[in-house]
């Protein structure tokens, strides 16, 4: 992500705000309505890939270590094809690639153990509250640093926590809640079964390292970059306070594009593989409309939310 | 009513089950593995028994497993 150019914010002066909002919108349009199939490949083949690992592993064609780490990756990659079908980007209701939708939706993150209508709900609401303490459900994963930021939210994800996500189904009105909750009960019991068959069968370090564990360290990957980075330090709202523009130390793809969540929070319906040509195309106005800009503060180890005299 | 009540049997007695159910021939399959034996003459199955359980049942009073 490049620094701001500040002189090309010149021609936005003297527009009122509904004039900018216009203009945003009409540059936005242009990168909504494209199908992204790169992201149904990615959901539905990073599944097949993780569900590979088991067979491969277990009949010796691949190392544990390297089931371990395949399987780790799959984690971390399970997420952004169902949110893409979360914002029915793939497709919306109605059209003809629904079903497309709904499958990627649900298959991709089955390797996390979460259940889509679950994603579905909270997601929503994380938009719509994004950084409210009450209402935003990912506001567990608030933290001065990147790893207390994953610290609190592995203790906010602990089964028996009745954190803000579990407070957030039961405020839901959604009509969809109820089969959310057995779908999510069902996937939990999948999981649950899977890793105590094969731990009873005699290969638990096996269900350990390709499923158990992959899966925690993919999360907290996850949401360091999903949720944490974007959002630092969560003590903002409003549409263009909520959600920051930031440069990765480790780059645009490992940071999962998460550096142009901004867009994504914005327009939601922009394909995710889009959202840096889009950051590209929008960053004038956005800066124009006042912006969360972090590119060049630390990103990891500093509370950004201190001002400069108390940081000093 | 039956479905609730069984998701929240699971949900406080998740961490005990888990520990049963995985946590146990986990910790035992990998002393097998190190050749680490268990204390008291045990087994190690026997041994996961006891701790895994244990892990649970405190992880559940505590009411996170970190």
């Amino acid at each position: 992500m490049s620094a701001p150019d500040a002189s090309v914010e010149s021609r936005f002066e003297g527009m009122t705000d509904r004039q900018l909002l216009r203009e945003e919108q009409a540059i936005a349009r242009r990168f909504l309505g494209r199908v992204p199939w790169e992201m149904v490949a990615w959901g539905i083949g990073n599944f097949l890939v993780w569900l590979s690992l088991w067979p491969l592993v277990l009949t010796g064609v691949l190392p544990l270590w390297l089931g371990f780490v395949l399987s780790t990756i799959c984690c971390a990659l399970a997420y952004l094809p169902s949110h893409e079908a979360q914002h029915s980007i793939i497709a919306a209701e109605g059209e003809k690639l629904r079903w497309l939708n709904q499958l990627v939706g649900h298959v991709s993150t089955i390797p996390l153990v979460f259940p889509y209508g679950i994603a579905w709900i909270t997601h929503r609401m994380h938009h719509a509250y994004a950084n409210d303490p009450e209402r935003d459900p990912d506001i567990g994963s608030q933290g001065g640093s990147w790893w207390q930021g994953a610290y609190n939210s592995l203790r906010e994800r602990q089964p028996m926590n009745d954190g803000m996500y579990a407070k957030t189904l039961r405020e839901s009105d959604d009509p969809n809640r109820d089969r959310a909750f057995v779908e999510g009960l069902v996937l939990k019991l999948v999981h649950f079964g899977t890793l105590t068959v094969f731990a009873w069968s005699g290969y638990a370090i096996e269900a350990a390292l390709l499923w158990w564990l992959p899966r925690h360290i993919g999360f907290m990957y996850l949401i360091t970059f999903l949720s944490w980075a974007p959002h630092h330090p969560m003590m903002e709202t409003g549409r263009y306070r909520d959600t920051r523009a930031w440069q990765s130390p480790v780059g645009t793809v490992l940071s999962l594009w998460m550096e142009f969540h901004i867009v994504h929070h914005l327009y939601p319906k922009i394909p995710l593989l889009d959202t840096p040509k889009a950051w590209r195309a929008l960053e004038p106005i956005l800066i124009a409309r006042g912006i969360r800009d972090d590119r060049g503060v630390a990103w990891a180890g500093e509370d950004v939310s201190k001002p400069v005299e108390e940081a000093a | 009513m039956k479905l609730m009540q069984g998701i929240r049997f699971l949900g406080e007695w998740g961490a005990v089950l888990f520990g049963v159910g995985f946590l146990a021939p986990l910790i035992a399959q990998s002393m097998d593995a190190l050749e680490v034996p268990a204390p008291f003459g045990l087994s190690t199955i026997a041994f996961g028994l006891i701790v895994g359980p244990t892990a649970g049942l405190v992880a559940k009073l505590r009411g996170s497993w970190v």
